[in-house]
């Protein structure tokens, strides 16, 4: 079975996100669900699988939110509860539906973050992963007083910037560039302008990265379903086939904020050479670069934007920081970037609002920020987790 | 070589800022308590690792035996604190965590002693040198400063 185009998403839902929401995340998740469920055209009783990610005591866990939301599934999974996971859920909602483990798969993130301690603070749920043998998830090492993750994807920043001879000042073009597109994402929390003076102006969180390179936590819950690409034809809108995918990639040399070669962690300096147009997300989906309408990835911190533009191809290690400049990654540019403003302007939740905004543009359902004729849209992160998403040409719907 | 150990004063009393001693790297942390850093050497590629790992990251050998580092090194990438996450450190605002390249090979994160203004800049690789901090509770933790000139 060839798995280009077995999988599509159907459904998608999502209340919103919020810098702080009054509800509980199993209310967060049931808005996503109904309106997903009324997006597909299904009904409640057709899901047979659930697949969920960040569970508590930020969000739902599997097995409640089944018996909460009232779903009877035949097959359940709940990743570590880290947002780097978001794009693997889908991934392996496609497996398993492939495998024939469940024919309408619900993956869904629904969580609050407002109600907990800062990142890198002791506060924080997450904080006792930082003392783990090795380390912490971001490289955190509290008795060097290096914890937040910022400080990991910092110290890899500062690293690239002197390997490559960049002016740091480079990486405003990021979050300028995701401002501009949230302004015209209604649902995005950021949306007053902001400028270069505002960027530079900015403080530092962890130097070298300042306010307005760190993304803006939310709460909140989108939810998606998945079906194979037969039953997807029967559903209420043109589905978004899963061309190519390719999973987080992890070993001595990857770093969850740095690229390979970087020498953060474990990682051995050397100059990275990455697959690019040969990764298998492309030869799966059977594109390149080249063909992507518009490129979504998980922007945390600012510079990881450039390492994921670097890993898929689009250019090459060192150049980001220049090739992103003049509009390059904005709407009507060569190739727009989390055009529903990313997590530093939408807000950060772990990919599901940026692979929202794919099924939205290439359905062309993204108002004043489509990107016209959008038929190809690449997710796509730092540490190689990948899909390539598509319109279903084969089907009898066509957009109106 | 014997490193030099200071006394680290801290605010409050520190809590949940070090790993729980193992098996694995009991010989580490007790060896900071001599004035002596050590990491594992791979029996195979030679190579010196840090953090400790069963399994060499750069050849896959299993084999190894601990080699003492001599504490020298240069500055490979740097972060600077402005405010605080943590209690412990609240202060020492704003202070510099480097990741030091090690002259043995591995790199090692630790805190900057030197006390810098908050613009001042840090040049990667600058000369660096370990020193051990004597934390209350009896453990040692390595840090480094910038290396005394002419020595």
């Amino acid at each position: 079975m060839n798995p280009r185009g077995a999988v599509a998403i159907v459904g998608a839902g999502s209340p919103g996100l919020f810098r702080a929401s009054p509800d509980t995340p199993i209310n967060l998740a049931e808005q996503a669900v109904s309106r997903a469920l009324d997006d597909a055209g299904l009904k409640r009783s057709q899901i047979d699988g659930l697949i969920i990610q960040i569970g508590s005591p930020r969000g739902t866990d599997y097995d409640l939110a089944a018996s909460m939301l009232g779903l009877n599934v035949r097959f359940a999974a709940q990743p570590w509860a880290h947002g780097r996971f978001g794009a693997t859920v889908l991934t392996h909602a496609a497996m398993a539906l492939s495998w024939g483990l469940a024919d309408y798969i619900l993956c869904f993130a629904a969580y609050n973050n407002s109600s907990f301690g800062r990142h890198g603070s002791k506060e924080r749920p997450s904080y006792g992963e930082s003392l783990r043998e090795g380390g912490g998830p971001h490289a955190e090492t509290p008795h060097a007083g290096l914890t937040a993750p910022v400080a990991g994807a910092g110290m890899a920043a500062q690293r690239y910037f002197h390997k490559y001879g960049i002016n740091p000042g480079k990486l405003a073009a990021v979050p300028l560039a995701f401002r501009r597109h949230a302004m015209l994402n209604p649902e995005a929390v950021m949306r007053k302008p902001l400028t270069r003076e505002d960027y530079f102006a900015s403080r530092y969180i962890v130097e070298p990265l300042r306010l307005f390179d760190c993304s803006v936590p939310v709460d909140g819950s989108v939810a998606f379903i998945l079906t194979t690409a037969e039953r997807a034809r029967d559903c209420k809108k043109p589905p978004i086939q899963l061309l190519g995918v390719q999973g987080i990639h992890a070993g001595p040399n990857e770093f969850i904020f740095g690229q390979p070669g970087l020498g953060v962690n474990q990682s051995d300096v050397f100059d990275y050479k990455p697959a690019g147009a040969d990764d298998l997300v492309f030869r799966m989906a059977g594109v390149k670069p080249a063909d992507i309408d518009l490129f979504t990835t998980y922007d945390a911190f600012s510079p990881i934007v450039l390492w994921a533009l670097e890993r898929y191809g689009y250019c090459k290690p060192g150049e980001a920081a220049d090739w992103i400049q003049n509009g390059r990654i904005e709407l009507g540019g060569e190739l727009p970037v989390n055009t529903n403003g990313g997590f530093l302007s939408a807000g950060h939740f772990n990919s599901w609002g940026e692979i929202l905004e794919i099924v939205r543009q290439l359905r062309g359902e993204a108002g004043e920020r489509q990107v016209r004729n959008a038929e190809l849209a690449q997710w796509g992160t730092v540490v190689g987790d990948s899909i390539i998403f598509g319109r279903d040409r084969t089907g009898a719907k066509e957009l109106s | 070589m014997t490193l030099p150990i200071i006394d680290r004063v801290f605010p409050i009393d520190p809590e949940d800022l070090l790993p729980a001693i193992t098996p694995d790297n009991q010989q580490f942390w007790d060896a900071l308590g001599r004035g002596e850093a050590i990491a594992q050497n791979c029996d195979g590629c030679k190579r010196t690792r840090y953090p400790i790992v069963p399994v060499c990251p750069y050849c896959g050998g299993t084999a190894w035996n601990w080699k003492t580092l001599s504490g020298k090194g240069t500055v490979f990438s740097w972060v600077r604190y402005v405010r605080s996450y943590l209690p412990e450190f609240e202060d020492l605002m704003p202070y510099v965590v480097l990741s030091v390249q090690l002259e043995e090979g591995a790199r090692m994160f630790g805190r900057l002693l030197d006390k810098l203004d908050r613009d001042a800049p840090i040049s990667i690789g600058a000369p660096v040198e370990m020193v051990i901090e004597r934390w209350p509770d009896g453990r040692h933790v390595p840090a480094f400063r910038f290396a005394t000139k002419g020595k």
